[in-house]
């Protein structure tokens, strides 16, 4: 590569060296380049996941102002309670007896025994088809032995005249179809229900005649070998006498009316019994879920919050001097001190804590302590009124004293009246307020799933002014003055609030505005103007749950 | 990290190790691309460039030479390519007798003598720095340097010539050399 005489050349030598020497230092964005070029996977893996998150937070955001309907959600567990009773046949099959045996309880006694919270179960059953609920089998007992069945057969006492037999409720009972307790709900088996009947017409296209019988010997053989575990075997055989089958319509009858619950069975088919069994399959189910399967992780109820809030202050007037009272308005001037005052809004802020306490899943009460520190301004003249009454020490940096209103007008400020002469000058006061407040309160989720939601809240706020640095009118309006006894120490205030929040991990992140008005006048009585403070606040906070 | 090291993290495509070589290197071959390029920041878009190659590359590096010269050659010839694409280049490459160089003594900053020597190297033609430079400092043959430019050898060798005479007046000028370069006790002036 190099020619034999490259070092020959002093010059060549000298600006080799030279050159070699030097140094520039690139910019980032040289490796910048560099890097996203060589890692275009990153750079996908990052695209993709933007795209992600973009299209999380899109359904997310419309799913929260266009929430969907939840009708689909609550149809399906009641297909898919069907299909695990289906599923789980021959497992059922070989347990039944144990649920078979079971005594039957009214829905009250089933709460008491079931130790999952209502909630859940409220959730479950909402899933349920509708028809579940009139009825509620659990195992109480769930060891039992399984000749019991025999006794309490014998206990039951069979109607004078039977009622027929849904062919329906046979074919469940012998299990020979499979069909689902869904479809014996859906043609109209009830419990209680004294001639519910079927006719081979629902059946389909099953010969009547043929179908009868088939049914009638399924149903007898269900009673039989029910019965024949029993040591009263001639009762269970007069239970299984009162079958009787008729050809000619093609109905399945029984002598027996079909009872919902053991305390009062005295009455009792074929049909109730296997309807009975396909309830307790459906409801052993329930509450092996409930019962046996682990509880989930429960979930704290209690959280602490922070929040830090920059406020924008102000403040509303009212009351009337009470000499413009007396006369009425002069030069147009009706009395008000909002009429006579120039100001505007400061910023401030607050910042506190609140425990909260989850009382359902949408609605949580919380309390805590909050420190605000609340600010406005107004503007005045400053002058060396000889007329300004005892207390006021307002001295400017200019050796005035700060004695004198600014009267609006028309949105003019222009010095009032009512103050003396002599040489004037504007100034702005702040009007300083700290307290420190303990609002309880409400929130309550509007819209969102567990990650992002959309909550409102409301709080009312017993609060104690730790100081003040502001200036109240005296009387007649003429000046400002500082006097720390014409404030009131203890008040209340009302706030609401609206905000957005998204859990991260185990902290929940809110953003949202705030609104806060003091109800009670920041002076005591003795004053005849109120002031009530306004607080507009962009509201930030983090919620933990406590464990 | 060891140079070995970095190999290793390049050849496995990782960043940390890319960043190392990046951060050892980049600064001189920075300096490569400056002598090429127009102004700094073409200097830095040869650079990147340069770079990428640099990395995608980097497999076929066989630890027959210096890493550093097997980069160096990747940059230098980056710059070439992009100096190519420049219509205006290839122009001055034909010119066989530049017009004297308008050069102001307060134009080339009096820092330290290898940057006013770099910066007057960029004064020149840029067929003439880019002979200069494939010559006299990367240290490539007149023939490869053909090849590499497309031009012929003779062309080079012409280019050369003018372009150290050019580079000599400029010294002299910026007083960066004190004597003609018949005589050579100047050298004793620099260094």
């Amino acid at each position: 590569m190099k020619e034999s005489n490259f070092y020959r050349d002093d010059f060549e030598q000298l600006i080799r060296e030279k050159t070699e020497q030097y140094k520039m230092y690139p910019s980032e964005r040289v490796w910048k380049g560099v890097h996203n070029s060589l890692h275009t996977k990153r750079r996908w893996f990052i695209g993709s996941m933007s795209l992600l998150v973009t299209g999380i937070l899109f359904f997310a955001g419309r799913e929260l102002i266009t929430p969907s309907a939840h009708t689909s959600f609550v149809r399906k567990p009641a297909t898919t309670a069907a299909s695990i009773a289906e599923a789980q046949k021959p497992y059922l099959a070989a347990h039944l007896p144990h649920a078979a045996l079971t005594s039957f309880h009214s829905t009250a006694n089933t709460s008491s025994s079931t130790r999952h919270n209502d909630a859940a179960a409220d959730d479950h059953s909402a899933g349920l088809d509708p028809t579940y609920k009139d009825i509620s089998i659990t195992l109480s007992h769930p060891v039992i032995d399984p000749s019991d069945l025999s006794d309490w057969l014998s206990r039951v006492q069979l109607p004078d005249h039977a009622p027929e037999i849904p062919v329906i409720a046979a074919r469940i009972a012998t299990g020979d179809g499979g069909r689902p307790a869904e479809d014996a709900a859906k043609v109209g088996i009830r419990p209680g229900s004294e001639q519910a009947s079927l006719r081979d017409g629902v059946e389909g296209s099953r010969e009547p005649a043929e179908a009868a019988d088939a049914d009638g010997l399924s149903a007898r053989s269900v009673l039989e070998s029910l019965s024949a575990r029993g040591p009263e075997q001639a009762r269970n055989a007069r239970v299984s006498g009162h079958l009787a089958k008729n050809k000619d319509n093609g109905t399945v009858t029984a002598d027996g009316l079909i009872s919902e619950t053991v305390s009062n069975a005295s009455k009792a088919s074929a049909g109730a019994i296997a309807e009975t069994r396909d309830r307790q399959r459906i409801n052993w189910l329930h509450d092996y879920a409930m019962n046996t399967l682990p509880d989930p992780a429960k979930r704290g109820r209690t959280f602490f919050q922070l929040t830090l809030a920059p406020t924008l202050n102000y403040r509303s007037l009212n009351g009337v001097d009470p000499s413009y009272e007396k006369w009425g308005p002069i030069n147009g001037f009706n009395g008000s001190p909002s009429q006579m005052m120039n100001h505007s809004p400061a910023y401030g802020f607050e910042f506190g804590g609140s425990i909260l306490y989850r009382l359902t899943r949408n609605l949580s009460v919380k309390g805590g302590l909050l420190f605000n520190f609340a600010r406005y301004k107004i503007t005045a003249f400053a002058s060396n009124d000889p007329g300004a009454p005892q207390g006021v020490s307002l001295s400017s940096y200019y050796g005035y004293v700060v004695d004198s209103l600014v009267r609006r007008n028309n949105g003019i400020s222009q010095r009032s009246s009512a103050t003396g002469s002599g040489p004037v000058t504007m100034q702005t006061l702040n009007n300083d307020y700290y307290q420190l407040s303990a609002p309880i309160g409400m929130e309550l989720r509007v819209l969102g799933n567990e990650r992002l939601q959309f909550n409102v809240g409301a709080t009312i706020a017993p609060s104690y002014l730790l100081g003040t640095s502001s200036y109240m009118l005296t009387d007649g309006m003429t000046h400002y003055n500082k006097e720390p006894n014409m404030y009131r120490k203890w008040n209340i205030s009302g706030g609401v609030e609206a905000f957005l929040s998204y859990r991260v991990g185990n902290i929940r992140w809110q953003i949202g505005p705030e609104f806060r008005y003091q109800l009670k006048s920041t002076y005591t009585s003795q004053s005849f103007i109120s002031e009530n403070l306004k607080t507009y606040g962009l509201k930030i906070g983090i919620t933990k749950m406590l464990p | 990290m060891t140079e070995e090291a970095i190999l290793q993290g390049c050849l496995k495509n990782e960043a940390a190790a890319q960043r190392e070589l990046y951060n050892r290197y980049s600064p001189k071959m920075l300096a490569v691309c400056y002598r090429f390029a127009h102004n700094r920041e073409d200097a830095e878009d040869m650079l990147q460039e340069g770079f990428i190659k640099v990395f995608s590359q980097i497999h076929t590096f066989q630890n027959k030479g210096a890493f550093e010269g097997w980069i160096r050659r990747i940059i230098v010839h980056t710059c070439i390519n992009n100096l190519k694409k420049n219509k205006r280049f290839n122009e001055s490459l034909d010119i066989v007798h530049a017009s004297g160089v308008q050069v102001r003594e307060e134009s080339v900053p009096s820092i330290v003598q290898a940057k006013q020597i770099v910066e007057c190297i960029r004064i020149l033609p840029i067929g003439y720095r880019t002979v200069l430079n494939l010559y006299a400092i990367e240290g490539y043959s007149h023939k490869e340097i053909a090849d590499m430019l497309d031009i012929e050898e003779s062309t080079s060798r012409s280019q050369y010539t003018r372009a150290k005479q050019m580079l000599e007046e400029i010294l002299i000028r910026k007083k960066i050399l004190t004597k003609p370069r018949e005589k050579t006790d100047w050298l004793v002036a620099i260094r």
